[in-house]
């Protein structure tokens, strides 16, 4: 029967042959659940034919014969087979793959379905990220990700922004790791694009952050860039901004000043009304200064090729004059199937970078005398007290850095026994800067003048390599899931600079400015390298049973030359669990709860951000002798700066983490609450040595020897639904901090229990870090009121130098005598609570999103106002001062420095703040409207950035970043200020 | 072709771990690490030379100010009243063990024995010129038997380190061990193995001699009481022919008189405001304060010193820079803030002080940068001599103790004959006090007296309305730093517990 059922077929067929000839057409529409799908490849089997669906799921093909089978295949939905049995009009309809539709999360070394997590992860789409106009794309993520803290850095265009993972890791170094398409990258991200970037994972737990290893105690942040789907597409993204001094300091103005200067020097300005009267932060700061940035991609993907390439550009001029930043970036992603079994790709990212270095006014304009006028009557730049005039300053500031960099992956995929995949990469980061700076000569008064001018050149490079393979597995077992995967990665980071300085050039201008063109006499050179080496094997497992119980075990072992002779291997294990119980077949069904995760890991991170040639002791050269009748240098060379420590090794983070992740109403409502809780110990920090150890008069050694708790809450809530045709949401997020030092110097011999940092630049230093308290914490003296008369002088302990109108000064250990002990911990600027929440409504294609951003609970120091070297401008508290019993018990009297300004609390500021970070209203064009013009997607929006800040804090912004050593606290010296910013934008796909 | 290897070499190490090592051994660059240094010659001379320049810095001289002569009945903190108040705790013997002064003296002295550690442990092993080797090595125990001896003198019992590691946990060893275990045969070796002064090139004075060696010998066998042994080795000295007296007093401190026939050891110096060019700060804080601004003024001259010279003894203008003295053409107007006279009391009868300053500190040349230059005399061939005379008179040799000490004052005599007669005095005792005097009167801020009174057991009469206190002040604490850190290894000496 069979055999004469094929025979009639193959009658049938050569009968229709003959009658058809070659001819057989079949039409047919290919659609979805949401309607026709277009782009979807038709192939006919065992041949070369194909096809592609047009844009309303249209195709028609030409077959040699009418029983042969079409293949229907398109990215995001399961391939379907079907045969055409001699029918003119097959419609098929695509099934969604669940597979590949569920949201999936990039780690370290891989990617997970978000159902499969065991870890604490934070991903964040393309779409937030593209809402910052700053040119660092992590700022975008401020208030989104709960336990990140994103602040700015040192705020001028172009900067690396400042982010802490779950409070502060360490007394050293706290910035987290980068990870850009695989390559660890050294330092920041602001070398990216924000429109190439597809997403962002935030690794929070150790579990999450151990295959970083010795890398990832701070924290991971992974970058995902853009890959091409679909047909090809262009797009082109612009936006233009202005933006302005967001808060400016209220200073005493031209007649506040003198009259305080005559309550210091009685008689000093006699007519008051005929003073100059300048507004300094009026003349350097400009206000609505452009910035804009564009971008042009084109990117697709077909069976076999898979490619996406852009091109940016960023431009800021900066509220300084001479602060502009410029940023070309070009990308290109690309990967190649060259057979089924065998893949390679490429992943880079060049850039060229010009950044004009702000030149130092922004406390020379808060500390300029409002008495004194910027320019004399012959146009010349006038003389200014205290601080230089700085507009001079601006004028005969030159400093400009250029840079390049280009950071790229190049792997090859081969797949075998159809679970195995081994991956080879190459990866490196090559960049290079270069800084000219030079000083004309200039007079403006004898303290503001340079001589001679001068010229420096600074060269810096760094080049990195990884050389990566890893071994993947892959398996579905009924009902067991098994992902794991193995590697060995080598790393070499290099960094070399090279500056020279010169004086007295041929000329001034600018075609001059090459060391060449100086003096030899007094030039200058320094020139220095460093190289580090890591190499690691790693290791990490998921295993899920039926989609209930997860469980992840992750290993890396790291060998790093950062670290001493006697400690270079450290190992990093972490575990971690996770139970969907909401897939439980008890799991009530038709109630709200319709999802239920609960996880826990625990791991061990390491951070080896150490200045790591402190392990070594070194030899120096220079340490001479002088002998001879005819006296003459004799060189010399022995042990010179701190004796090694061959012990030296990386800091630990152990952290355990609990959370549970929820889902309500139908998916309108889900969360996400973790509870941490880290212990980072071995701590870097110089300690005294025996003196007898013969290192000399204040020469410390650097040990492993102090511990850090960190503990807290993250949280996330999130609300989406739809009413009729307008859609909504709010979304929180939230981190709780409690920091403290649980040990300082314990098991080292007669170390000291605390760390005196902070240093204002006077010699004043303003923090102490010690067991029990937050690292860094303000240290000074408490104001408990101004001294009113002779009476409240006599009875009160205080200060010798203390007087009638200056402060009282708590005497915290009740003792009756005030003295340096008596100073106490003032203040924290570690927040206790960092959180964001925002808001989105959509109407067609309208839309409007507000973020919002905050933290409460910190302190800053306002140490500009501290700084009193000379006779300096004041804010206008000081207005409110003592003139006279009775008048303030708050503001001290009228001086130009001394008692009043050693640290106190009077210094200290709440830094809390809530913001807007930014609204944004975008309208997004109809189908019907743009499609004539052969346009798939258009949008056009605006935003404002930073347009409303709620805060205590006096000074230009309180989003004030602390340096990279934590000891020191988060002192305001004057940083480039916070501006608001005023944008629109245009989004094109076509 | 270096990163070519690295990927080849990771790549084998995908098989095999054991070559990761090498991968990670990462030396830094641009400076040499301690391990190979020194390999050679060449670089066995310079390390000793790191060695000497351990007399150049700042904190070996008692923190940085000459407190051995402040802590005497010779001199005065200095400079104005404000300046560098916290010194008056030394000339008040009121400091304590957590006076930083007293610590970074203690670990500059150690850091010279680390450093004399590095060349004993490595240039025995090298290939090289065996004379110079063992002369370099003889170089180096003279200079570690110096600092040894100013510790074992100023604290007593302290840790003998014995290796250049930067050891922890080791207790004190008391100060007779220190001298048998490390002074005495450091400075034998010394002495057999170094040359005379002049057998070295010119080139080369300043560097250690067998006289250098010698004479230190004698002032520590003086200090222990030993006068058998302190004859013997400043009659070596003597008897080498090497030495001899200055004619000019002045010229033993002056720029002329650098590595001049009465200099046993000093220190060489440049006329650099800048320890890395050559110079030495010792002069500078003692320098002229104000008109002309030679340096910071400490180290005033004791007004009571003034009165004991008299009025005829050539040596006190000699020893000392007076206001309007015309020093080099230079004349001197002092300093502003520091009041020219200052009295006991309100009644102004008792001169307490007059502003003046060490004139053995002062150098010629261009003002504050060549006093830089000054060289720091360690060791005179005119205290050789009284050392002589004094073990010699306590050894009952007295017409041998007489030839020496009229030497001394012979030469002081500058050809005025009508001044410091001979002393003919066959008394011991009275010889004796003849000898400690003219000590007083030649050695004058020369760091010796303070160490002179205690040793003779006349600290607590001369020092006693000072603020000495005898049982305690002989020696210096322990600094309370090295005691915390050694966690109890070390313990403070029982006569500075309360």
């Amino acid at each position: 029967m069979i055999k004469s059922k094929y025979l009639l077929g193959l009658v049938f067929y050569f009968i229709a042959g003959n009658i058809f000839g070659q001819g057989l057409i079949v039409n047919g529409t290919v659609t979805s659940n949401d309607g026709a799908l277009p782009g979807v490849n038709v192939v006919v089997e065992g041949t070369s034919l194909g096809t592609v669906t047009d844009i309303d799921g249209n195709y028609s093909i030409q077959l040699d014969k009418p029983n042969m089978t079409l293949i229907f295949s398109f990215i995001g939905y399961k391939t379907q087979s079907v045969a055409v049995n001699g029918r003119s009009e097959v419609n098929v309809r695509l099934e969604e793959d669940v597979s590949q539709l569920e949201e999936v999360v990039v780690i370290g070394y891989g990617s997970v379905r978000k159902s499969d997590l065991t870890g604490s992860v934070t991903s964040i789409k393309s779409e937030e990220l593209i809402k910052s106009p700053a040119a660092d794309p992590v700022q975008s993520l401020q208030g989104k990700v709960a336990g990140l803290q994103i602040l700015s850095g040192s705020g001028t265009p172009g900067s690396e922004s400042y982010v802490r993972l779950r409070g502060i890791n360490t007394l050293n170094d706290n910035r987290v790791l980068y990870v850009v398409d695989g390559v660890i990258v050294d330092g920041g991200i602001n070398f990216l694009n924000n429109q190439d970037i597809a997403s962002i994972e935030v690794l929070k737990d150790a579990s999450a952050k151990a295959i970083f290893g010795t890398r990832g105690a701070n924290g991971v942040i992974i970058v995902t860039t853009k890959k091409g789907t679909g047909d090809a597409k262009i797009s082109f993204a612009a936006e233009y901004g202005v933006e302005k001094v967001a808060n400016k300091l209220d200073l005493m103005s031209g007649p506040e000043f003198a009259r305080y200067i005559n309550d210091v020097t009685p008689g000093t300005y006699n007519n008051i009304s005929v003073l100059p009267d300048t507004d300094w932060q009026d003349l350097v700061f400009e206000d609505w200064q452009p910035m804009q940035t564009y971008t042009l991609s084109v990117s697709g993907a077909t069976e076999k090729l898979n490619y996406y390439l852009s091109g940016g550009l960023f431009q800021q001029e900066g509220i300084i004059p001479k602060s502009d930043f410029q940023r070309a970036n070009l990308k290109l992603n690309t990967s190649y199937k060259v057979r089924d079994y065998l893949k390679i790709g490429t992943s880079m990212t060049g850039i060229l970078r010009n950044t004009t270095n702000a030149p130092g006014v922004v406390s020379p304009a808060y500390w300029a005398w409002p008495i004194n006028a910027p320019f004399n009557a012959d146009g010349s730049f006038g003389e200014v007290q205290g601080s230089g005039n700085p507009l001079a300053a601006i004028e005969y500031s030159n400093s400009e850095t250029k840079a390049f960099r280009i950071v790229g992956n190049v792997y090859t995929e081969l797949t075998f026994l159809k679970d195995f995949t081994f991956k080879t990469s190459y990866q490196f980061d090559i960049g290079n800067d270069k800084t000219r700076s030079f000083t004309p000569v200039y007079y403006v008064s004898p303290t503001q003048q340079n001589e001679e001018n001068d010229l420096k050149v600074e060269f810096g490079e760094n080049r990195s390599w990884i050389f990566e393979n890893t071994l993947a597995y892959n398996k579905e077992i009924g009902v067991h899931r098994i992902d794991a995967v193995i590697g060995y990665s080598a790393q070499e980071n290099n960094s070399e600079d090279l500056t020279g300085t010169r004086e007295n050039l041929l000329g001034e201008s600018e075609d001059l400015w090459y060391l060449n063109a100086g003096s030899t006499v007094n030039q200058q050179n320094t020139n220095g390298s460093s190289v580090r080496a890591l190499s690691s094997i790693l290791f990490r497992a998921n295993y899920v049973y039926d989609d209930r119980y997860l469980f992840t075990a992750t290993f890396r072992r790291d060998g790093s030359s950062s670290f001493g002779a006697n400690n270079r291997y450290g190992n990093f294990p972490a575990f971690a669990l996770g139970w969907n119980l909401s897939n439980e077949a008890f799991f009530p069904a038709g109630i709200p709860l319709e999802k239920l995760k609960l996880r826990a890991s625990w791991g061990i991170n390491g951070n080896q951000n150490i200045p790591f040639l402190d392990q070594y002791s070194v030899i120096g050269a220079g340490i001479d002798a002088v002998f001879g009748q005819n006296e003459a240098i004799n060189s010399g060379a022995t042990f010179s700066g701190r004796p090694g420590n061959s012990d030296l090794k990386w800091e630990e983070t152990s952290e355990f983490d609990i959370g549970v992740e929820f889902g309500l109403l139908e998916g309108r409502l889900s969360g996400e609450i973790d509870y941490y809780n880290r212990l980072t110990s071995d701590i870097l920090v110089l300690l005294d040595l025996p003196g007898y150890a013969g290192a000399g008069a204040f020469v410390q050694k650097r040990f492993n020897a102090a511990d850090v708790r960190n503990s807290g809450f993250d949280f996330v809530l999130n609300w989406q639904d739809e009413v009729g045709q307008v859609s909504y949401g709010f979304g929180v997020t939230g981190n709780t901090v409690k920091n403290e030092v649980e040990g300082l110097g314990e098991g080292i011999p007669g170390a000291g229990t605390q760390i005196i940092s902070g240093d204002l630049g006077n010699g004043q230093r303003v923090t102490i870090t010690e067991k029990g308290q937050s690292i860094g914490s303000f240290y000074g003296y408490k104001v408990i009121g101004v001294f009113q008369d002779a009476d409240q002088l006599a009875s009160t302990p205080r200060l010798s130098q203390q007087g009638i109108g200056d402060f009282i000064y708590a005497d915290t250990d009740g003792n009756g005598v005030l003295n340096a002990d008596d100073r106490t911990i003032i203040g924290s600027w570690i927040p206790d609570f960092v959180y964001g929440f925002n808001a989105n409504v959509g109407f067609k294609g309208l839309s409007l999103s507000l973020d919002f951003a905050g933290q409460s609970g910190n302190q800053i120091y306002n140490g500009k106002q501290a700084i009193r070297f000379a006779t300096l401008n004041y804010e206008d508290r000081f207005n409110e001062r003592w003139t006279g019993p009775g008048t303030s018990n708050t503001d001290p009297k009228a001086s130009t420095g001394g008692i009043n300004y050693n640290p106190s609390d009077y210094f200290i500021e709440d830094a809390s703040f809530i913001k807007l970070r930014t609204v944004t209203i975008s309208y997004a064009f109809p189908n019907p409207l743009i499609e004539k013009l052969k346009i798939l997607t258009a949008s056009v929006y605006v935003r404002g950035t930073n347009l409303w800040n709620s805060t205590d804090y006096s000074g230009y912004t309180p989003e004030l970043g602390g340096s990279d050593s934590a000891i020191g606290g988060i002192i305001d010296l004057g940083v480039y200020p916070t501006t608001k910013v005023i944008s629109a934008g245009l989004n094109l796909t076509f | 072709m270096k990163k070519l290897k690295y990927i080849i070499l990771s790549l084998i190490c995908l098989i095999a771990t054991a070559c990761n090592d090498e991968f990670l051994e990462r030396a830094p660059l641009g400076s040499l690490t301690a391990g190979n240094y020194p390999s050679t010659e060449i670089e066995a001379i310079s390390a000793t030379n790191g060695v000497y320049n351990t007399l150049r810095l700042w904190h070996i001289n008692t923190g940085g100010f000459p407190l051995l002569d402040i802590m005497s009945d010779e001199s005065r903190k200095g400079s104005n009243p404000g300046d560098g108040s916290q010194i008056n705790l030394f000339d008040q013997f009121a400091f304590t063990a957590s006076e930083g002064n007293i610590e970074n003296w203690y670990r500059a002295l150690y850091q010279g024995i680390r450093r004399a550690h590095l060349v004993m442990e490595k240039v025995p092993q090298i290939d090289m010129d065996e004379d110079l080797k063992n002369r370099l090595v003889a170089e180096t125990r003279f200079l570690r038997a110096y600092f040894y001896s100013i510790l074992a003198r100023g604290f007593g019992d302290v840790p003998m380190v014995t290796s250049s590691e930067t050891s922890s946990g080791l207790g004190k060893s008391s100060r007779q061990e220190i001298f048998d275990q490390i002074i005495f045969p450091d400075l034998e070796f010394a002495i057999d193995n170094l040359p005379e002064k002049s057998d070295y090139d010119a080139d080369d004075l300043g560097r250690a001699t067998k006289g250098s060696a010698r004479a230190l010998l004698a002032r520590l066998y003086l200090f222990l009481g030993d006068f058998t042994n302190a004859e013997k080795y400043a009659l070596e000295v003597i008897n080498s022919q090497q030495y001899d007296l200055e004619t000019d007093f002045e010229d033993a401190f002056n720029v002329a008189g650098e590595h001049g026939v009465e200099s046993v050891f000093e220190v060489g110096a440049l006329p650099e405001n800048n320890l890395n060019l050559g110079g030495n700060q010792y002069a500078n804080t003692q320098g002229v304060r104000g008109t002309p601004n030679y340096g910071w003024g400490f180290n005033r001259p004791e007004h009571e010193w003034m009165l004991f010279m008299g009025g005829q003894d050539p040596r006190l203008d000699a020893s000392i820079i007076f206001l309007n003295e015309v020093v080099d053409g230079v004349v001197i107007s002092g300093d502003a803030t520091t009041p020219d006279t200052t009295y006991t009391d309100a009644t102004k009868t008792e001169i307490l002080e007059i502003e003046s300053y060490n004139q053995k500190a002062y150098a010629s040349g261009d003002g504050a940068q060549a006093i830089w230059g000054h060289n720091r005399r360690i060791i005179r061939y005119s205290d050789v001599l009284l050392m002589a005379a004094e073990a010699l008179n306590e050894n009952g040799k007295t017409s041998m103790a007489l030839d020496y000490l009229n030497e001394v004052r012979a030469r002081a005599r500058g050809g005025n004959n009508a001044i410091l007669p001979d002393i003919t005095t066959t008394n011991q005792v009275q010889l004796r006090q003849e000898i400690y005097d003219e000590r007083s009167r030649e050695l004058f801020l020369e760091g010796l007296r303070f160490w002179d009174l205690v040793r003779t057991n006349r600290a607590a009469t001369v020092l006693g309305p000072k603020g000495f206190v005898q049982g305690k002040h002989e020696i210096f604490p322990i600094p309370q730093s090295e005691i915390d850190i050694s966690d109890g290894a070390i313990v403070q000496d029982p006569r500075w517990n309360n």
